[in-house]
């Protein structure tokens, strides 16, 4: 195991392994997105309750999932950066916060779309929506404050602390449903007896999740790539300008 | 222990003496309290609906203001470099900060929330709730904000950014102080809210001074 951080920890190596792996990723997203929206759009009846509406799912279930997972796995980097001091683990820590930004802001806009027809209302203050909201904020303050430090390494571990500090959010969000007596919905993929949907729902549901998570990796490579190719650029520049200095 | 209270007494009498920060974020958290009745209309039920809010909110902003200052003056001057030179532990001066940073805004506002009960139109019944909310509540605002406080040292400016940074991972004290008064008085009872905030408290006291030292230490490197 130790092997394979050892591997990744220079960051060159990383980048050529994400430039070689990010059209694959990007392909088998695109085609799980094919068959996530057959299956939703064609495939999947309609409910007996909500009627056509209930296809919003597809977009809203994985996307508030993706949001969780992201920063969970954020969360799982920082504690590697701060312990182990591993030099990828931030680098993808900060390129994975604008993805899980972007995935916690479409949960809450489906929702939102997707409650004025069966709740009757865009926006109720209840537990789940809010812990989400909270979480889109924390999203928002991490990108903020990391790109304030000159120093960029000193940034990302300050980050990291407060990424940690954030985590505290996950298992309420997670838990807000059966604390709290909530308008939104306890859970029904992921609980301890078994999902509680009916397998047509269920399978265009699962490719519609594994598309978000190949579209998060796509990106990460897509993100990773990014900012290794700006430090680099940044190196150059420097180099450039001592070379100018000595002529 | 005897180096901790030490370290209290110095930020105490600093607080006292030195600049009148404290007693203008006290200033403010009244100020706030009065501009709720006047911008939201006199109505009296209105008001008792929201009092509870409004109080929590103006104690929220006011422990805002004064925490971005609370590490940064001993951190600028080199003094917490000193203590350290000392053999104190970083923690165990982070935790005095805090505690006297609670003396000098927190405590205050417990005292002073009966009265403002009176005036912001809250029943006078439910003021030991809006008292033990606050009493539990207010060193948690402390304790959690004091790690973006010491990331604001360290970034060399503070303001706007820390405030973004700080709210989001304060907004559950807020809704479980607000929450405790909203349930007492629609009468399904607030103390479940108490328990939860009371957990959040020895929580936040373990983790944070930890946080809060590391980012100290990133500072130094």
């Amino acid at each position: 195991m130790s092997g394979i951080f050892n591997f990744l920890a220079n960051p060159s190596r990383f980048r050529r392994l994400a430039e070689r792996l990010y059209p694959y990723t990007f392909f088998i997203m695109f085609i799980l997105l094919f068959f996530g929206l057959w299956f939703g759009i064609y495939k999947s009846p309609p409910d007996y309750q909500q009627g056509e509406t209930v296809r919003i799912m597809y977009v809203h279930v994985p996307a508030a999932w993706m949001a969780m997972m992201i920063y969970l796995s954020m969360t799982i980097m920082s504690f590697f950066s701060l312990v182990w001091r591993h030099p990828l683990a931030d680098l993808l820590a900060k390129s994975s916060a604008p993805i899980g930004a972007i995935f916690t802001l479409i949960a809450l806009v489906t929702g939102s779309i997707w409650g004025k027809p069966t709740w009757g209302t865009w926006w109720v203050w209840d537990a789940r929506l809010t812990s989400v909201l909270i979480l889109f904020f924390i999203y928002l303050g991490h990108i903020a404050l990391i790109n304030v430090f000159e120093d960029e390494e000193k940034g990302a571990k300050a980050v990291a602390i407060l990424t940690l500090i954030g985590a505290i959010n996950l298992p309420i969000i997670k838990f807000s449903v059966d604390w709290w007596n909530t308008l939104h919905q306890p859970a029904s993929v992921i609980k301890i007896d078994g999902p509680s949907i009916h397998i047509d729902m269920m399978i265009p549901l699962l490719f519609m999740a594994f598309t978000f998570l190949f579209y998060y990796i796509s990106f990460l490579f897509v993100n990773v790539q990014f900012e290794l190719n700006k430090r680099k650029l940044k190196k150059i520049y420097i180099q450039n300008i001592m070379r100018e200095k000595n002529e | 222990m005897k180096f901790f209270f030490k370290l209290v007494l110095r930020d105490f009498k600093l607080v006292i003496k030195g600049s009148n920060e404290a007693i203008a974020a006290l200033l403010f958290y009244i100020l706030a309290i009065i501009m709720f009745p006047l911008s939201s209309g006199i109505e009296s039920d209105l008001l008792t609906k929201i009092a509870g809010g409004a109080i929590w909110m103006a104690a929220l902003f006011s422990s805002l203001l004064s925490l971005d200052r609370i590490l940064r003056s001993d951190f600028d001057d080199g003094s917490l470099e000193l203590l350290i030179l000392s053999g104190i532990s970083l923690e165990i001066i982070i935790i005095a900060k805090c505690f006297s940073h609670w003396l000098t805004s927190g405590l205050p506002l417990v005292i002073l929330s009966p009265i403002l009960c009176i005036i912001i139109g809250l029943d006078y019944s439910y003021w030991w709730i809006l008292l033990l909310t606050l009493l539990i509540g207010t060193p948690s605002l402390t304790l959690i904000g004091i790690t973006p406080a010491a990331l604001s040292c360290i970034i060399g400016r503070g303001g706007v950014l820390t405030a973004m940074v700080m709210l989001p991972l304060m907004l559950p004290i807020l809704i479980l102080g607000a929450g405790a008064i909203q349930s007492e008085i629609s009468g399904l009872g607030g103390i479940g809210h108490i328990y939860a905030l009371a957990a959040i408290l020895p929580i936040s006291l373990l983790v944070s001074p930890f946080l809060a030292a590391k980012a100290i230490r990133l500072g130094w490197e």
